[in-house]
Order: structure tokens, then C-alpha cells, then sequence
């Protein structure tokens, strides 16, 4: 591309468009990041939930669908009798735990609501160490954290929209996307770094695409609320309207006349006949021990895509099938594929790691980008020794993003192992340490040379990565070598990834240690054609 | 005083754009959300449908912005789009909708 | 079973159409290839592809096979991408 000395010309669509796909990644790059990460892990959720309960024998056969969850009620009949709802899930082959939570009578909203998780085999309230496990990386990827979920949801939102405008901004840019399908060129600095952006970004697309955009899809509650409330005259529609997207409804109002609750365990029996043996995923009762009880089972989300909810309500005293739900209008099929391909909840242990490893390059995706632009900035400034304030402030919020990040969740795992079983507020503690420790990473950034301060931290993360099952030996009775021996995938998996993620960190280390940066490119020079002129084309800002 | 115009005069047009795209892009999506609510579906399906094709009327109103030639122009796409999903929105603001 | 077979046909899928390029006909084979080779390659590279699809909704339905399949797609061409880095890195080391 030539300049022209003549009237200036108008840009052309490649043009802007990569500058918005710059400026919409860069500004919002860094949430990003950590979104990606946190979500990527969170794929393994119920794994890392395992491993952080290490008192938790391993499970190998999941237990009695109907024993358990008459288990479970009896125990909620002790610690819950008044409650107006009670609602848990059930334990499947990669949960080994009852997650159950009940409404407060008289106390409407958020604090309406108690949980607590359960042993299956006992029914009663876990004796294992209190720890929110993979959840805290589920909730922190869409809730962040210390801020009001509101908040968190909206601000993950925005993110979310830059994404989308960064894709396709990205993709209207590349326009040889075909052409350079498998280009990489290795050791060329900021066109390495280009390359391989592309390469993360291309293979994963429709990955991407599919995530960013169902990610808005499940609070488009929150951000589009303004057709239902258009549409929605009274609460009853509203209600139906619901309905269709949740399992979920207002308990109807008690009688006042008693009635013991019907056998759950036979309710959930036939709701195994019609679903199948793994066929039940939670259980809600409603008004229990009230003569206007009703329990709804709603279909175990590992069986389809779609998380429309399919659900059968019975009477709760008489134990009678009322009604069986098995479809889903079109638009909230529509709706719960897109959810359902979020959540990746259908997945078999196959297609989870290709979840897990495109989301990954994903992760990776966004940061190279945010890498690329110091790179290629960094060529550009008229005093390399002295970088003017924006650079030096992206240089080291990408530190902190990225390096700090590894080693913040990291030291989670740590935190879980070291805090004393029985301390209180534990579970808190571990997210605590987790965030001092992303501190820690920020101010190490600041204050050391920016290369040193990248080699440092991708170390501190290679060992502390490496460490882990180390610690695990130390902490627990269950080391790598035995839960080899033993077949169990869940604690040998986690910590033969961390082994890999800390090789995959010791090799940027070792990368970047070595990294001469590219003398700067004299401004005046012109293109050449070929392979130049496309770089020239994607980097010209 | 001659400089703040000066300044205004490149930034200006920036800020306008970028005005644009996050309120006006978010401004025209809530109003297709609603439009969609005309449509013949079901009132449920209806609010649905609008929810979930309103981000995309969001990002390309963004791209549009963007790729518009001035930022007087942006504005204007922005609203022409707007004008029939307005039809629509009165409609179903008034109850008049199926 | 069935995700090896998805992953090696769309592997395969993507080898043959990388092989149908220029660019890689000049790595691999130190010159272009004629237009008949070429085609083929294409032809077969995208029959691999379809091939993939079918065998994934084939034997997992149409939406999990769908999904299975973007995966497979997506590691895949970058098994074949990655194949061809390093074997231009080891060419290259060599002279």
C-alpha cells in the first residue's frame, strides 16, 4: 500500500475496521483474559470441586438416584421443615456431591435463600473441608468478585459486546483468512506474533463466535428486559413466559393443612423409567409437608444440548404424575442450545477436552493480542529505554493480566491445601489469598523491568504449577502415583494438567529470556510486495 | 482558545462515533427487542426471538459506526434503521400488536 | 472409537487441502504441483471434511455431533497447522 502525498484518502474498510478491532480488544483485553481462563477451567468445574474436597473418597459407581434424594429430604425435614421450597441436585459421574439450596419463609429477594452442599451417602451436611471449589472460578468468570453481582454481570456484558465487535471486526480485517490458513512464521517478532493470533483466532472461530455470543444469551434477562416489559402486562404472563426458560416457579400458596410428603425416593424412580437410570438431575419440592406439596424433577442437563428444561410435576402427598414437560417452544429451544453450548454441560469426556482446549486457545487468542500490541508498538517509539505512560501502563497490566493470573489461581489451589481444615470462614479466605495474590502480581509488575518482570512471573507460575501435586502428596493421602494406581481420572487428570500448564509456562519463560526484540522498522520505508505488503496491510495503524 | 476548538475539531468526531456506537448501537438493539414483539409468534416466543437477535443488531450497528465515512453519517444509518423498528415499537407500546 | 475417527478424517481433511496450496506444495515438494494433482487434493481434502460430518452425526446424533464436530474441526487443522511449523522449523535447522 503506497501513500499517497495527495489529498488525504479515505480509509478503507480494512482499515478502520482493524483499528476498532484494536482498540475494542485492547480496552477491554484484560477482563477478557481472565474471563477466558476462569471460563475455560470452569469446564472442569466438578473436577476441581473433587480435588478441593479431598476428604471426599474418589467416586467410582454414582449412588442410588432415589435413596439419595430421599436422604436429602429427610435431612432437609430437620434443618428446613418451614420452608416454602426446597431444590438440590443430584449426584452424577462427575459430581460427586448434593448442591441444595432452600428459600427463607418470609424473606423475599437474594437473602431469601440458604444452601448448603450434602454428602449423598448420608444425606446430611458435608464434613469435608469448606471450599467453594471450581465454582469460585464459574461465578468469577460471569459475577467477578467484591463488587455486587449486578454489577459484575453487566461489566462482564460490556466485555462481552467488545468481543463480539472484536470478532467481527477481525474477521472483516483478515481478508487472505483463507489464504494464510496454516501460515506461521516463526522468529520474526511481531509477525510471529500476528501469526499466531490468527492461527488461535481462525481455528477456534466458530468457537468464538458461538461463546461470545451465548455467553450474552444467558443474562439477555438482564441486559434486553425491555420487550418483556413492553409485552408483559400482568405476572401471570410473565410467569408462563418463564416458564419456558426455567423449572423454577413461585411456590403456590400452602394450604395450611398438613400432609406428610409422598415417598420421594419411588418419584424419583419413575422419573428414572421415563429419563433413565441418569435420566434425574434435580429435585424441587414445593410447600413440602403441606397438603398443596408439589415436586418437580427436571431432566439431568448431561443428556442434551439444550438446557430447556424438561420436567415432571407430581402431587407431594399422594405422589401421582400430574404433568410431564418434554419440549420447549422453538425460541426457547433456540435459546436453551445457545445456553446449553455455553455450559458445555452435555459434553462426554472427549468433546469437554476439545471444550477445554479450544477454549484455552481462546484464552490464548486474547493474549497474544494484548502481547501483539506491545510489540508492535514497541517498535515504533522514538526512545525504546523510555516509553511513553499508555505503553508502559499496557505492558504492565499485561503482566498482571496474564502472568499474575496463572499464579493467582495457582496459589487458590495452594490456599486450599495449606488453610487449616477447620478455620472458619475458610472458603472466603481461599478467594482472599487468591486476590492478595494477583496484588502481589500487579505490584511486582510495576515495580520490576518489564522483561523481567514477564520471566519472573511465568516462572513463579511454572514452579508453583509444578509444585502442586508435590503439595498434594505433602497435604493429603492421595498422590499422583496412587490415584494412577487407583484409576482415579478426576485427581491424576487435574494434576497431570497442572504438569502440563506448568511445562507450557516454563517454555514462554524460557522464550522470552531469550527474546531480542527486533530492531525498530524506519518509519519512511515502503512496503514491498508479497509476504511484506500483507503484514504491512494488517499492522499499519 | 483557538487550540481547544483546533482539538475539538479531531476529537470530536471520535467522540461522536464512539457515542454512537455504545449508546446509540445499545439504544437501537433494546428497540429491535421490543419491535420484535409485532412479530406473529407467540407473546413468549415473540420477547425471545427479540432478546436473542438484539446483540447482533448491537455489534453491527457498532461495525456500521465504525466503517460509516463521517461520523454525521454514522448517526444518520443509525437512524434510518431505527425509523421501522420505531413503526413497529409504537405498535406494541400501545397494545396494538398481536 | 467414533472421536478417532472424526478427528483423523478431519485431520486428514485439512492435510490435504494445506497440500493443495502453493505455498506448502513448495515446502513440501520444492516446486508447485501440476493442476491435476492439485484438484485432487482439493477434492479430497473437502471429501475428508464431509466425511468427518457424517461419521460424527452418524453416530452421535444431530446436535452432539454438530458440536463434536466443530471441535474436531477446530483440532485438527491445528494439528496440521502445527505439523507444518515444526517441519519447517526442522527443514530449516537441516540446511
Amino acid at each position: 500500500m503506497t501513500q499517497k502525498t495527495t489529498a488525504p484518502k479515505a480509509r478503507g474498510i480494512r482499515q478502520t475496521m482493524s483499528d476498532l478491532h484494536i482498540w475494542a480488544g485492547l480496552l477491554a483485553g484484560w477482563l477478557l483474559y481472565a474471563m477466558f481462563l476462569t471460563g475455560t477451567t470452569a469446564y472442569f468445574r466438578d473436577e476441581i470441586s473433587q480435588w478441593m474436597r479431598p476428604e471426599l473418597p474418589a467416586q467410582h459407581q454414582v449412588p442410588d438416584a432415589g435413596a439419595t434424594a430421599q436422604r436429602v429430604v429427610d435431612t432437609l425435614q430437620q434443618e428446613a421443615p418451614s420452608s416454602p421450597q426446597w431444590s438440590f441436585t443430584l449426584p452424577d459421574a462427575r459430581n460427586n456431591v448434593v448442591s441444595a439450596f432452600w428459600r427463607i419463609p418470609n424473606i423475599q429477594g437474594r437473602r431469601g435463600f440458604q444452601s448448603a452442599i450434602f454428602d449423598p451417602a448420608s444425606g446430611e451436611k458435608l464434613h469435608a473441608r469448606d471450599t467453594n471449589g471450581g465454582d469460585f472460578f464459574y461465578r468469577f468468570h460471569f459475577n467477578f468478585y467484591y463488587i455486587p453481582v449486578l454489577w459484575g454481570r453487566w461489566l462482564a456484558g460490556l466485555c462481552a459486546m467488545f468481543m463480539l465487535v472484536a470478532i467481527i471486526s477481525g474477521v472483516i480485517t483478515h481478508k487472505k483468512i483463507f489464504i494464510d490458513f496454516f501460515t506461521f512464521r516463526w522468529g520474526k517478532g511481531q509477525r510471529s506474533w500476528l501469526d499466531a493470533h490468527n492461527m488461535l483466532s481462525v481455528f477456534g472461530l466458530p468457537f468464538h463466535l458461538m461463546i461470545t455470543y451465548s455467553g450474552l444469551v444467558t443474562l439477555m434477562l438482564l441486559y434486553m428486559p425491555w420487550g418483556g416489559d413492553a409485552a408483559f402486562k400482568t405476572p401471570a404472563q410473565r410467569q408462563a413466559a418463564l416458564a419456558q426458560m426455567s423449572a423454577f416457579r413461585q411456590p403456590a400458596r400452602p394450604t395450611g393443612e398438613s400432609a406428610p410428603l409422598a415417598s420421594i425416593a419411588d418419584i424419583v424412580r419413575e422419573g428414572q423409567q421415563h429419563w433413565g437410570p441418569d435420566g434425574v438431575g434435580q429435585v424441587i419440592i414445593a410447600n413440602p409437608g403441606d397438603a398443596a406439596a408439589r415436586v418437580t424433577l427436571v431432566q439431568n442437563r448431561a443428556e442434551r444440548v439444550s438446557i430447556s428444561p424438561h420436567t415432571m410435576v407430581f402431587d407431594g402427598v399422594t405422589g401421582k404424575l400430574d404433568s410431564v414437560r418434554d419440549s420447549a417452544s422453538a425460541a426457547a429451544e433456540t435459546r436453551g442450545v445457545l445456553y446449553g453450548l455455553h455450559l458445555g454441560n452435555f459434553a462426554d469426556v472427549v468433546t469437554r477436552w476439545l471444550y477445554f482446549l479450544v477454549s484455552l486457545a481462546g484464552t490464548a487468542m486474547v493474549g497474544t493480542g494484548l502481547v501483539l500490541w506491545t510489540v508492535k508498538r514497541r517498535a515504533k517509539l522514538p526512545d525504546p529505554q523510555r516509553p511513553h505512560f499508555g505503553f508502559r501502563l499496557v505492558e504492565r497490566l499485561n503482566i498482571t493480566a496474564i502472568g499474575g493470573l496463572s499464579i493467582a489461581m495457582t496459589v487458590f489451589l495452594w490456599a486450599n491445601r495449606l488453610l487449616p481444615v477447620d478455620a472458619a470462614h475458610r472458603a472466603a479466605g481461599e478467594i482472599d489469598i487468591f486476590f492478595i495474590a494477583w496484588g502481589a502480581s500487579l505490584l511486582h509488575a510495576v515495580l520490576r523491568p518489564a522483561k523481567r518482570a514477564w520471566v519472573e512471573q511465568l516462572w513463579c507460575a511454572a514452579a508453583l504449577l509444578a509444585l502442586t501435586p508435590v503439595l498434594n502428596a505433602l497435604t493429603t493421602s492421595r498422590p499422583l502415583w496412587k490415584s494412577i494406581a487407583q484409576g482415579d481420572w478426576v485427581f491424576a487428570g487435574l494434576e497431570l494438567t497442572l504438569l502440563a500448564l506448568a511445562a507450557a509456562h516454563a517454555w514462554l519463560a524460557i522464550r522470552t529470556m531469550r527474546h531480542k526484540p527486533k530492531p525498530a522498522r524506519k518509519p519512511a520505508r515502503r512496503a514491498q510486495p508479497g509476504a511484506e505488503g500483507h503484514a504491512q496491510e494488517q499492522v499499519t495503524a | 482558545m483557538n487550540s481547544i476548538l483546533t482539538t475539538a475539531r479531531h476529537v470530536g468526531p471520535l467522540v461522536s462515533r464512539i457515542v454512537a456506537a455504545v449508546l446509540g448501537g445499545y439504544a437501537l438493539a433494546a428497540l429491535a427487542s421490543v419491535a420484535a414483539v409485532a412479530l406473529p409468534l407467540g407473546k413468549p416466543d415473540a420477547v425471545m426471538t427479540g432478546m436473542l437477535a438484539s446483540f447482533l443488531v448491537y455489534a453491527l450497528a457498532v461495525v456500521w459506526v465504525f466503517a460509516a465515512r463521517s461520523a454525521w453519517r454514522a448517526w444518520v444509518g443509525l437512524a434510518v434503521a431505527a425509523i421501522p423498528l420505531l413503526a413497529a415499537a409504537a405498535a406494541v407500546w400501545t397494545g396494538a400488536a398481536a | 472409537m467414533k472421536h478417532i475417527v472424526i478427528f483423523c478424517l478431519s485431520a486428514l481433511g485439512f492435510l490435504c487441502l494445506a497440500l493443495a496450496m502453493q505455498r506448502h506444495q513448495e515446502d513440501l515438494f520444492g516446486k508447485e504441483l501440476a493442476r491435476k494433482p492439485t484438484l485432487l487434493l482439493r477434492m479430497a481434502g473437502w471429501a475428508a471434511l464431509l466425511a468427518a460430518l457424517a461419521a460424527a452425526v452418524e453416530t452421535m446424533g444431530l446436535s452432539l455431533g454438530l458440536v463434536s464436530y466443530s471441535g474436531h474441526l477446530s483440532a485438527g487443522a491445528a494439528v496440521v497447522a502445527l505439523s507444518l511449523v515444526a517441519r519447517e522449523r526442522l527443514a530449516g535447522r537441516a540446511r
